[in-house]
């Protein structure tokens, strides 16, 4: 109601050069609808001067018609202030959908503007921002703007013209007068900034205790079933009693900062307008002013306050938004890593895919996650990357399908670097499967079709068939436009897994980087993965990160990946010849294996 | 509606309604009551506000009447106007004050109701409900109903305003006060239309950026998908549609804030044009004077704020009265699994039981719901520490047996027993407090390890912690964690993996030394290669102690002493692994189903 604006914390603020280069670039991207602006602006301007000239037109009447008993100019007055008001209802009609359509047209354009640069960022980007700070971003940070697009800009805009203009109104009516009420204004401006500053602050405590009790909350009723188990529930309540007290107390506090200052705000009103009285009375008997002026002081003396006291408050909407905004532009500001060469080629048809020495680095100053690896695999061949945790082998599949570009070396498919193909041809030949299925909303018919936009249902239902997944599919209600419901939850990990292969299956490539699920997948579908992998497999090149024996064993060539380098490569039963760290591995997986 | 309703039908749905409003408004009445001696305070604080704050334009008249227009002492007026001025001030941010402090206070008290209730009702309960729906309970349907509360006394005291204002303006001109009046009710009508009107038109904003984030979040999770086969576009155009929805809703909004905001400012202003001409008039022919002129013009100011708020506090009744009705509804649910009226104790070694932890089902029959049974005449008898693993499909009804063993849930007949006494006859805590759980999801606190350990048994000593710890097997891990059993774990916290999370929950299960300990296969979240280490633990902390293990792996089935194969509800077979493996198909079935294929160890 008081504290409509986001809290600002210190590091929100920005500093006057960041300011000024955030209004620069929105004014830049408010470009194509400047003239909507512009007719908002205008709105502003008459309805603020409409409000500012009625108590002035009262002055007219007071004293050019009642205290001159000059009827007509009374009527005069009358119809004057008739015309503002009306005047002021239909420019205010405007003003709102003219200042709405322009802020909404700004989030508009941001919106796609951002989600478009987020898409064209590589890998890295996403691995080294979170999911959920990026969603921020998209949604928290952009919506922090509407407030100050819906409401706020316009407040904005009509409370400074409206302290800009009544300071000159004032004037014009009398000087005395205004330097009376000008003595009033250090205390409303003096408190409002103090106000501003503590009810901040207290509202960051609040916010912060808010989500803490929020997820008290959320704890206490997705862990019920554990809390019931061991009888803890009053254990539990106390605890929750103890955030939710403190978040009261919060409140009481931010509750008790305002109760000062709203008072001190209403005091100043009517103090306002009694030394008003005082002094305009006084001044009316040396004949300085007249009292209509007297009358027009009182009636005008809140629009001296009000913006101030509204500016106060709109400051930390602004500040909020500008931290939003700068947040933003560095998102647009960031330069995609992995991108197409402006000279790109398309990829041969078929061909080796040939690592050669390469270096990669995650981030900067890290350890090296791939050092000096090469290898080379002919057309049709399948290699499997086996090696611990974190050697490697998931990074040097994902540069061979350039899902990050190496720092130094090169990655090159029938000749061609992949850094100069065309990212079409690239996505063409090689494919990616990831471990685990992911799915959109959507129907499962959708979720194919990510893979290759212009397929047509018939080569959709032809990539199914190619994996002999129709039948399973064919189960579900609606088949393949069955929907799979939020994230997919209608479909079984193994399913999902199918969907992933008959996206691959549908583009059709020459390579496939598999990395294998680690995670047991329903005994239902285990073996319809199993085999829809091995038809797809069928005929291609083919990567796979490997977390099972079996596919191990059906690969052409092994390669080992410890430390960031290739340990060991060969077949099957060359490596166990060799008895060095895949026979190690091997031997230990088989101790591994379950009883029986 | 889609089904047609008879008359009778939707009589009953109506009196239905009327039911939960009133039991819905009887909720927030018991509330007030409870903080009646504060809201009286507060009412009485807005009062005494009303009339200071009506007395300034008169005393404004009196001073422009007399010390302006006439000679009369003009600073006796003055003062008197700062005086009311320090009193307005005073009264209106106490009335604030109390008015939110209270208001707050209520919501406080209701949201720990809420709480306490909730996690007070039975499993099943939980079962069915969703956790974004007992979360809005307890967040924006209580911030609606302390909306509601804090206008409570501000309504109160602008009610007063408004009478007294319009008592002194009949009073001092009966003709004006009609005309300054008449179009002010309009601004009552019209503010609650617009609230009753932007209220679903701002919900429907906030649907469309809840699908504009599910897209984003859907973007960047699969973004590897996305990257893979280059369907940016694809992504890209589901979001312009959404970007477009929420342009086009927003602008919706825009014009409902168009067509009512600027009326509800131009009304009063038309009062105020009506009475510079009709007052004016009245003053040139010595009706009025000129004083009392300026006075109608600041009382008709003075009423602007209060109609606003009227016409709102109806729209925001109409919501909170929606909330306390939903509120209502889940404290009205009661527990279907509650302590019994004369609880039984359970023996103890002391009272001379020969051995603890002897668990019975007798004839069990239970099913979720009455046409899907999931046990049907499941009897077993499970001596005081012996261990049995219980084997079956998916969907047998495996979990099912430690639910009923908990009192998750109770049996639609037959009966459980614990050491003798039948589960129902004994206190919650009681026989919770005997049971330890080592749930299938590992589900831990955001709090310390040494919290997380000792949760069900607050006086643990540091010692029981690290024996408990080391029973486990977690002790080791967690003296490598940056502040040992103070490290913070959990989603804001440090981050184990599957298995530690597992290790300490079955620290956890073990502490406070239960006589049954229930393990809902605590590996299958397990890197492979970590398995061994966890079947360890469970080895040492089950000898000597009854413990049904739920198995979803060969594994762990060889820790038990006898096997259970359930099939379709009913015990299919029981004996010892071997016996079963040698005699059984359907438990080689079952067996050769969960023998996942092999992993390369990592």
């Amino acid at each position: 109601m008081w504290n409509t604006g986001g809290g600002v914390t210190d590091e929100d603020r920005l500093s006057r050069a960041q300011a000024r280069t955030i209004i620069g670039r929105v004014f830049k991207m408010a470009a194509p609808f400047r003239k909507t602006m512009y007719m908002g602006f205008a709105c502003v301007v008459v309805t603020t001067s409409c409000a500012l000239a009625a108590p002035v037109i009262v002055r007219h009447g007071i004293d050019a018609g009642i205290r001159a008993r000059n009827t007509r100019a009374l009527d005069q007055s009358v119809m004057m202030y008739l015309a503002v008001v009306t005047l002021s209802y239909i420019f205010g009609r405007m003003l709102f959908l003219y200042v709405n359509r322009t802020g909404e047209m700004f989030l508009r354009v941001l919106r796609l503007a951002v989600f478009r640069q987020m898409q064209r960022q590589s890998m890295a980007f996403f691995d080294r921002n979170k999911a959920g700070v990026l969603v921020a971003r998209m949604t928290a940070d952009i919506e922090s703007m509407a407030e100050l697009v819906q409401f706020g800009l316009l407040q904005f805009l009509s409370a400074g013209l409206m302290l800009c203009f009544s300071i000159v109104v004032l004037l014009l009516l009398s000087w005395e007068l205004t330097l009376v009420a000008m003595c009033v204004m250090p205390i409303i401006v003096l408190a409002s900034i103090k106000f501003q500053h503590d009810s901040n602050k207290a509202y960051l405590t609040v916010r912060e205790r808010v989500g803490a009790n929020l997820s008290a909350l959320q704890e206490g009723i997705t862990t019920v079933r554990v809390i019931q188990a061991y009888a803890q529930e009053q254990e539990t309540k106390d605890k929750f009693f103890k955030s939710n007290r403190a978040l009261f107390e919060s409140h009481e506090r931010s509750v008790r900062i305002s109760t000062w200052y709203f008072a001190l705000v209403e005091f100043s009103g009517v103090f306002a307008s009694a030394l008003m009285i005082g002094i305009g009375g006084w001044l009316v008997h040396r004949g300085a002013v007249t009292l209509g002026t007297v009358v027009a002081f009182t009636l005008l003396i809140s629009s001296l306050f009000d913006p101030v006291q509204q500016l106060s408050q709109l400051y930390n909407t602004v500040q909020s938004a500008g931290a939003a905004l700068s947040k933003l532009f560095a998102i647009l500001d960031s330069k995609p890593e992995v991108d197409e060469h402006p000279a790109a080629i398309a990829l041969p048809e078929s061909g080796v895919l040939k690592v050669d020495s390469i270096n990669f680095t995650y981030a900067t100053g890290e350890h090296p996650a791939l050092n000096g690896v090469s290898i080379n695999v002919a057309p049709g061949e399948k290699l499997a990357l086996v090696g611990p945790t974190g050697a490697g082998k998931s990074t040097l599949a994902k540069l061979m399908a350039r899902m990050y570009d190496p720092v130094s070396g090169t990655v090159s498919y029938g000749g061609v670097n992949l850094t100069m193909a065309t990212m079409d041809s690239l996505r063409q030949r090689i494919v990616v499967v990831p471990q685990e299925g992911f799915l959109f909303n959507g129907t499962i018919r959708d979720n194919l079709r990510i893979a290759k936009i212009t397929a047509t249902d018939a080569q959709i239902d032809a990539a199914v068939e190619a994996i002999s997944a129709t039948e399973h599919f064919a189960q579900f209600p609606d088949g393949l436009d069955t929907e799979v419901r939020e994230r997919g939850s209608r479909l079984s990990a193994g399913e999902r897994q199918l969907v992933a292969l008959a996206r691959a299956a549908l583009v059709d490539p020459a390579v496939l980087v598999l990395d294998e699920a680690t995670s047991n997948l329903d005994p239902g579908t285990e073996a319809e993965v199993e085999r829809a992998l091995e038809r797809l497999m069928n005929g291609r090149t083919v990567i796979v990160v490997a977390h099972r024996l079996s596919t191990v064993q059906r690969a052409d060539h092994i390669a080992v990946i410890d430390a960031a380098q290739v340990a060991e490569y060969g077949t099957h039963a060359e490596l166990i010849a060799k008895n060095g760290r895949y026979a190690a591995l091997a031997s230990a997986w088989q101790t591994s294996q379950i009883v029986n | 509606m889609s089904k047609i309703e008879t008359d009778a039908e939707v009589a009953t749905r109506l009196e239905f309604e009327q039911t939960q409003r009133s039991e819905g408004w009887k909720l927030l009445r018991g509330m007030l009551r409870d903080q009646r001696r504060n809201l009286l305070l507060g009412a009485l604080i807005g009062i005494s506000w009303a009339g200071f704050k009506t007395a300034v334009p008169q005393m404004t008249k009196n001073a422009i009447n007399q010390g302006i227009e006439k000679d009369g002492p003009l600073l006796k007026w003055v003062l008197i106007i700062a005086g009311l001025g320090v009193l307005t001030g005073v009264l209106s941010g106490m009335r604030r004050y109390v008015a939110f402090r209270e208001s707050r206070w209520a919501e406080t008290l209701l949201r720990e109701r809420l709480f306490a209730h909730l996690i007070s009702l039975n499993v099943g309960y939980h079962d069915k409900a969703q956790t974004g729906q007992l979360m809005s309970r307890a967040s924006s349907d209580l911030m609606q109903i302390q909306g509601f509360i804090v206008m409570i006394p501000i309504t109160l005291s602008n009610v007063i305003q408004i009478i007294a204002v319009t008592a002194i303006l009949f009073y001092t001109d009966p003709v004006l006060a009609l005309v300054a009046l008449v179009p002010l009710p309009f601004v009552n009508i019209s503010a609650r239309r617009f609230s009753n009107r932007i209220h679903p038109a701002s919900i429907a904003v906030q649907a469309e950026q809840a699908q504009l984030a599910s897209v984003v979040e859907e973007s960047v999770s699969g973004v590897r998908v996305i990257k893979g086969f280059g369907a940016e576009q694809v992504q890209f155009d589901k979001l312009r549609k959404e970007a477009d929805d929420i342009f086009g809703e927003t602008m919706k909004a825009a014009k409902i804030r168009s067509s009512f905001l600027p009326a509800i400012d131009v009304l009063p202003a038309l009062g105020l044009v009506g009475v510079l001409g009709v007052g004016g008039h009245r003053v040139l022919t010595g009706q009025i004077t000129i004083g009392d002129l300026v006075a109608f013009n600041v009382y008709l100011t003075l009423l602007i704020w209060p109609l606003r708020n009227i016409g709102m506090i109806v729209a925001l009744g109409q919501r909170a009265a929606a909330a306390l009705v939903r509120i209502h509804e889940v404290l009205s649910t009661e527990s279907t699994i509650t302590d019994p009226a004369n609880p039984q104790q359970l023996p103890s070694i002391a009272e001379g039981a020969a051995t603890l932890g002897a668990v019975r089902f007798d004839h069990v029959q239970f099913g979720y719901s009455a046409d899907q049974p999931v046990l049907s005449n499941f009897t077993i008898d499970i001596a005081g520490g012996e261990s049995i693993a219980i084997v079956g499909a998916t969907g047998s009804g495996k979990s099912t047996v430690a639910r009923l063993l908990l009192r998750f849930y109770d049996t639609n007949s037959g009966h459980v027993f614990l050491d003798g006494i039948d589960v129902r006859k004994l206190k919650l805590r009681d026989l919770r407090q005997q049971i330890g759980v080592v749930f299938e999801d590992t589900v831990l606190f955001n709090d310390t390890v040494a919290n997380n350990i000792s949760f069900s048994k607050s006086t643990a000593s540091q010692q029981d912690l690290e024996r408990a710890a080391k029973l486990a097997g977690a002790h080791e891990f967690i003296g490598e964690l940056p502040n040992g059993y103070e490290t913070v774990i959990g989603e804001r916290g440090f981050s184990l993996s599957g298995g530690q999370r597992q290790r300490i929950a079955i620290a956890r299960a073990i502490i406070a030394d239960p006589r049954v300990l229930v393990l809902d296969d605590a590996t299958s979240a397990v890197d492979p290669s970590k398995e061994g280490e966890i079947r360890e633990a469970m080895r040492t902390v089950m000898s000597g102690r009854t413990t049904i293990v739920i198995a979803h792996r060969p594994g762990t089935i060889a820790l038990a002493d006898r096997v259970v194969l359930l099939d379709g509800g009913t015990i299919a077979a029981i004996g010892t692994h071997e016996h079963l493996a040698a005699t059984n198909t359907r438990y080689r079935e079952v067996l050769a189903n969960m023998d996942q294929p092999k992993k390369v160890a990592n």
